[in-house]
Parts: structure tokens; C-alpha cells; sequence
């Protein structure tokens, strides 16, 4: 999967988590641009991106995410 | 003669580990499951002729009804009714939220509570001693975690079933009760992401997720002779996650 393709799915995954069809991520936006991001909600949009790209995260993989960019190099190196 | 336990879901990990614990020369296990009665194989080779198996669809109301027919027909009627089926949670937003399972885990949990309570809880009073458990879970104590919102439902439905039967069958000697278990690591999970089945043990004071070896004996106790003062209590085994 190139990087455009992870960042749209990414991008989908954002919007159908928070309920919002005009949110637009970055690589830099974090969990204090968006109200609703708290700990339970980036285990689900972790859990979604799991399904998404058939991965399994660990709990160590996720636990020095700082931002949107920071997920997508994840998902990049392990669906390399 | 020795106890009769009516188990439904007694094929998951704890139905099958709770038969193991509670098992004396001369009771009697009616056991039911859906499709995978592998656990029980096990069971019905160390204890022969003690557990008897049906795999019954509970989503099914005639499959349920004759299950009830079987038993009234074929068993001494039980002494013990310990009710633990349940869909495999789903975590989803409530706007995608799906009826169809709802209903169907509805039938299996609670519809099929009521059926068989029905069916069995009378001959209990009559006989002025009786032992009823059912399976809760931790998220019913406090806030619950967001995205469960069918779990949930289902499960306050059987509480409000479990006290409403503590109350009208505390004067026959029969009890009524509930274990509200936290995460607990079973087949269950299978549907549950690592990562939820992780943070869960983390976040928990114990720094684990509960075991089948934690909830069983609790489950016992509740079903013991000892217990018989106790009715209408949810039991908390979180080891202090939910209070």
C-alpha cells in the first residue's frame, strides 16, 4: 500500500471515528486538536486501523505515538 | 443423590472449568452449548456419565423449548441453574449500532434466562432449596467503557432478571445471584483486539486481566450450601478495577 493510500484510509478512519465528514488530518495534528481524542478513543482508532490493514499492533508499538504522522510511519513500516 | 446443575454456555473455558471444580461422585450436568462442545468431550471422559451435553441454539425459541422438554423429561430436576452464554462482544459506535445481533444476543442471554428460570425455578422453591447464578460483567459498575452499548443492555437486563427472581424466591431457600468478572482471558476474547485485552491489564491495580482460576471459586462459593444467606448480589471480581 503506497503512503497516499494509508493516509486516505487513515483519513476515512479519522472521520467515521469522531462522527465528522469534514475532518481533515495532518501528520501533525494530535490528540489536542480534537476534542473527543482521549485514551479509549485512539485504542479504538487503533483497533479500526487494525482491521483496516489486517495488523496487530502491541501495546509498545503504540505507546510513543505523538501524532497523525507518527501512525502513519507505523502502519507504513508494518505493512511493508 | 447429588446435585443437578443446569449449566448453560458450559462450554466456554469457565462453564467447563466450573464443572471441574464442582464436580462430586453422584451429581448430575446438564450441559449445554452451541456447536462447539469440544471442552465438554474432555469433561464427559474424566466424570463418565455425569455430564449430559446438548448443543442447543438459544437464538432459537423452539430449539430452547424443546431443550426444557428434554430435560423435564429426562433429568431429576436441577438444584443448581448457572446461566453463562453470551455473543462474542463487538465494540462499536453507537451509530453503527446493530439490531440484528442485539436481538440476537438478547435471545441468548436473556430471553433463554427467562424461559428457563421459568421452566425450572418453581420445582426449586417447592423442593425449598435452590442455587441460581448468572454472569455478569465489571462493566456494568460504574460508567461503562464507551462502544458496548448492546453488551450492556443485555447484561442490565439479566441483573434486573437475577434481583427481580432474588425477590420473589428468597422465602422458597432458592438464591439468585450474579459475578460481574472484569476482562477476563478466554476464548471470549477472540474477537476482542490485543491491544483492548493489553490496556485492560495494564490499567488494571492488579497490573492483569482476570482468569478462569479467579472467577470459578467465587462462583462456587456463591453456589454452596455456605452461601445460602446471600441473594440478589452482583459480586465484583476485578481484582479492584471496578468497585
Amino acid at each position: 500500500m503506497d503512503q497516499q493510500s494509508i493516509f486516505d484510509a487513515v483519513q476515512e478512519i479519522f472521520r467515521d471515528n469522531f462522527d465528522d465528514e469534514e475532518l481533515v488530518i495532518t501528520r501533525q495534528t494530535c490528540a489536542e486538536d480534537i476534542e473527543d481524542w482521549d485514551s479509549l478513543e485512539q485504542i479504538n482508532l487503533l483497533t479500526a486501523m487494525e482491521k483496516k490493514f489486517g495488523l496487530k499492533f502491541k501495546l509498545d508499538d503504540v505507546r510513543g505515538l505523538e501524532n497523525v504522522g507518527d501512525l502513519l510511519d507505523l502502519i507504513e513500516r508494518l505493512t511493508a | 443423590m447429588g446435585n443437578v446443575y443446569l449449566i448453560t454456555g458450559a462450554s466456554s473455558d469457565v462453564g467447563c472449568a466450573l464443572i471441574d471444580r464442582l464436580y462430586q461422585p453422584g451429581d448430575v450436568f446438564i450441559a449445554q452449548g452451541a456447536n462447539d462442545l469440544k471442552g465438554l468431550g474432555v469433561l464427559c471422559q474424566k466424570y463418565p456419565g455425569a455430564i449430559r451435553t446438548y448443543s442447543v441454539d438459544l437464538t432459537s425459541q423452539q430449539a430452547l423449548d424443546a431443550f426444557v422438554q428434554d430435560v423435564q423429561a429426562n433429568h431429576p430436576a436441577p438444584t443448581h441453574f448457572i446461566h453463562l452464554p453470551a455473543l462474542r462482544v463487538v465494540n462499536t459506535k453507537f451509530k453503527k449500532f446493530d439490531e440484528e445481533r442485539f436481538e440476537q444476543d438478547l435471545s441468548v442471554q436473556v430471553r433463554s434466562a427467562v424461559t428457563l428460570s421459568k421452566a425450572f425455578l418453581p420445582a426449586m422453591a417447592k423442593a425449598r432449596y435452590g442455587r441460581v447464578l448468572f454472569m455478569l460483567t465489571s462493566y456494568l459498575l460504574g460508567m461503562p467503557p464507551k462502544n458496548t452499548a448492546a453488551y450492556i443492555m443485555v447484561k442490565s437486563a439479566l441483573e434486573g432478571l437475577a434481583k427481580s427472581l432474588a425477590a420473589d424466591y428468597a422465602s422458597f431457600g432458592v438464591t439468585v445471584n450474579c459475578v460481574a468478572p472484569s476482562m477476563m482471558e478466554t476464548k471470549f476474547l477472540a474477537d476482542t483486539s490485543d491491544l483492548i485485552v493489553q490496556a485492560s491489564a495494564e490499567a488494571n491495580p492488579m497490573g492483569r486481566n482476570a482468569t478462569v482460576e479467579d472467577v470459578v471459586p467465587a462462583m462456587a462459593f456463591l453456589l454452596s450450601e455456605e452461601a445460602r444467606f446471600i441473594t440478589g448480589v452482583t459480586l465484583p471480581i476485578t481484582g479492584g478495577s471496578a468497585l
